[in-house]
């Protein structure tokens, strides 16, 4: 058996592509029977997400089968074979283990060290196992790449720092306010970044959101949806007293928000701190608030210099995560080939046990006439003998085994002490 | 009795460098791990100091015999209870980092002094002086952890004006946490500072004629006192905070201790013992 992974991702192929092939894969409700009638496919599951999708199988008679799987892809991408050669790539075996690790660690996703990803991968297995589609080596093989993704995550700081603006507000905020729960947020400007900051906000125990907009409209609904108050922009100045959190992104052209206004708050809030988030372009909050006592401003570019640092060190990380990952692909790797030689080895002591107690019944008549202490040293005599002889096959085996190549010893094995017949 | 103690004062000794480094340590690779480590480690060493108080407190003779060694050693046990309270209420370790270096510290200066000489003249022991020093010593420990959070505010703070979150400012505490330990730190050290000076008073008022407000030590002392309330009342009634507070803290102490330091060498006072 042979492991097998074909697919494309976002590095191979261009949006249009993973598109198509994205809704061939969603729109067959039986793909995993189809792929599972394709010959020589015994195991299978597929992954089908917006930056990959990918096919994993067990299979027998490699060449072929791995053809077949290509032009399965190929077809529901609907590309030419030309096409594929460039766009879909096809690993076997230790490569194929490496790429799947990497990927549910997420080494090898558009974003390094997003976790979304995990959950993906564990989504399309749970499908598998649904349909009965995957068996022994591909069950270990999912559960040893959680596991992998899990080390990955818990021993190196990959996942560590945020690597979105919106999310670098969110962990600014926790270093000034410790814990968010209880605090209050504007939002200026009711747009998409300004929701995006919100919703994590919220998630993070934020207690209360005012939304302040030039349409009252478009403020009315984001308050709906975030259960907050809606205010007119010329009212702004006063709630400042009242807030922790200041998220600006209007497309005003003149600051919104004058370095003496917030002055003025500061007094009313008896200099309880105040972070001021300014995303917009041009900037919607004077500059110079940033100097003021208790006040922390942070425009879009100081956010994305906190996001491309983050970046760095991911990159950092990934060195210590391909170290675990390699480690694990070992271990699975040989866990497989032992695999391989442990059926014939217990053929082997079969084989052995039952000429024994064969043996033993013809030679039960004279066997009885013996004392019982001395029928027990015949058994024993007869044992040692056959375990001295199996001792070097066995020992062989299995240090092959640990090897690659242990196909043909093990082969050697079945046909010299005839275990397939 | 006397190796056993010494020996006992050693080992005290070996448990809280180990914690310094840890936390120097945990510091400089930028983990928290090593940090829980390093406070686990004070928890033991805070345990031994303890241990090294015993013989003091049941000494047939009374408290106020208490050696200088044993005397120091109390100072360095305040400020590990102090620290170790607020670490466990506050869950803020890396400040460990700042304070146990301190406690080292103390307990160099214990070293250096002798285990066997009472440090309180005969003439002075009474119980007013017994509650004169354990509120005093109390309160000025909790400045300690006080200035130490006002410190790590002041580097967090830049950093965060700074816009920039580095490594060591994923690894300081939130604002927020740093200024309440500040604050608490403040508070409570001048109300414990505050029983101090009234029992000072108190024993000083029965026990000398006239002379004694003018003592040196007494009027740096009370300077002190009068700067730290001045800080609490900008705090509670204008809402001074954040890092001023962190800043004049810090600044209030460091002049406090050069003060202590100048009076002790410059200056004849009814102190001259300490």
């Amino acid at each position: 058996m042979m492991i097998i992974l074909t697919g494309l991702n976002h590095k191979t192929a261009p949006l249009a592509v993973r598109e198509k092939l994205l809704a061939a894969c969603t729109e067959k409700t039986d793909l995993l029977s189809e792929l599972l009638a394709l010959p020589g496919v015994r195991e299978v599951m597929h992954l089908a997400t917006c930056n990959r999708v990918e096919i994993l199988a067990a299979v027998k008679g490699q060449d072929q089968t791995t053809q077949a799987l290509r032009s399965f892809v190929a077809q529901s991408a609907g590309i030419t074979q030309d096409e594929a050669t460039d766009c879909v790539y096809t690993y076997c075996d230790e490569a194929a283990v490496l790429h799947l690790f990497r990927v549910t660690s997420s080494l090898d996703s558009m974003i390094m060290g997003e976790t979304q990803i995990l959950g993906q991968v564990k989504e399309a297995y749970r499908q598998a196992l649904e349909k009965h589609a995957t068996g022994a080596l591909m069950n270990r093989l999912l559960h040893r790449a959680f596991r992998t993704a899990k080390r990955v995550r818990t021993e190196t700081a990959i996942a560590a720092n945020p690597v979105s603006v919106s999310f670098a507000a969110v962990e600014l905020a926790k270093k000034i306010f410790g814990n968010l729960s209880g605090k209050k947020v504007l939002l200026i400007g009711a747009g998409e970044m300004a929701e995006l900051t919100g919703t994590h906000l919220l998630g993070n125990g934020v207690q209360d959101i005012i939304i302040a907009n030039r349409s009252n409209a478009q403020a009315s609904i984001l308050a709906e949806k975030f259960h907050g108050e809606a205010v007119m922009l010329a009212d702004i100045e006063e709630k400042l007293a009242a807030v922790d959190i200041v998220v600006s992104s209007t497309g005003a052209t003149k600051y919104i928000l004058s370095v003496d206004a917030i002055r003025q708050s500061l007094t009313r809030r008896k200099n309880r701190p105040l972070l001021l988030i300014d995303i917009a372009m041009p900037r919607d909050i004077e500059p110079a608030a940033g100097e003021l006592e208790n006040v922390y401003l942070y425009n879009i570019d100081n956010l994305q210099d906190i996001v491309d640092e983050n970046l760095q060190s991911r990159k950092r990380e990934a060195r210590l995560a391909e170290a675990i990952i390699e480690e694990e692909v070992r271990k699975y790797c040989d866990w497989v080939r032992e695999l391989e030689a442990v059926p014939t080895i217990v053929s082997l002591r079969a084989m052995a046990e039952a000429i024994v107690q064969a043996e033993i019944a013809k030679a039960a008549p004279w066997l009885e006439t013996m004392k019982d202490e001395e029928r027990q040293k015949v058994q024993a005599l007869v044992n040692a003998v056959v375990n001295k002889l199996l001792h070097n096959p066995v020992a062989a085996l299995k240090e092959e085994s640990a090897d690659f190549g242990s196909a043909h010893i093990t082969a050697v094995t079945r046909q010299l002490f005839q275990l397939d017949e | 009795m006397i190796s056993i103690a010494s020996f006992l004062f050693k080992l005290t000794f070996a448990f809280c460098a180990l914690s310094v480094l840890a936390y120097l340590l945990s510091l400089l690779i930028k983990k928290v791990v090593l940090a829980k480590v390093a406070t686990w480690i004070l928890v033991f060493a805070f345990f031994l100091l303890t241990g090294n108080l015993l013989p003091a407190v049941f000494n047939p003779a009374g408290l106020m015999s208490i050696a200088s060694r044993d005397f120091f050693t109390f100072c360095a046990w305040s400020v590990a209870a102090a620290y170790l309270v607020f670490q466990f209420k506050t869950k803020t370790r890396i400040l460990g980092a700042f304070v146990s270096p301190i406690i080292l510290l103390l307990l160099i200066i214990a070293a250096g002094t002798a285990a066997d000489k009472s440090l309180v003249p005969a003439d002075l022991r009474s119980w007013l002086t017994f509650a004169h020093l354990i509120p005093t010593i109390g309160g000025e420990a909790l400045f300690v952890i006080a200035s130490c959070a006002g410190a790590m505010f002041l580097i967090q703070n830049s950093s965060l004006k700074h816009k920039k979150l580095s490594a060591l400012g994923r690894l300081l505490p939130s604002l927020h946490d740093l200024d309440r330990i500040n604050h608490h730190g403040l508070l409570w050290g001048f109300l414990l500072l505050t029983l101090g000076i009234f029992a000072g008073a108190a024993f000083a008022v029965s026990a000398w004629d006239k002379g004694w407000p003018t003592d040196p030590k007494i009027i740096w002392t009370f300077a002190v006192w009068v700067t730290y309330g001045f800080l609490l009342h900008q705090r509670l009634a204008i809402g001074w905070r954040g890092a001023r507070m962190a800043l004049l803290s810090c600044a209030v102490f460091i002049i406090f201790l050069f003060s202590y330091l100048a009076v002790k060498i410059c200056f004849a006072t009814v102190h001259n013992f300490i």
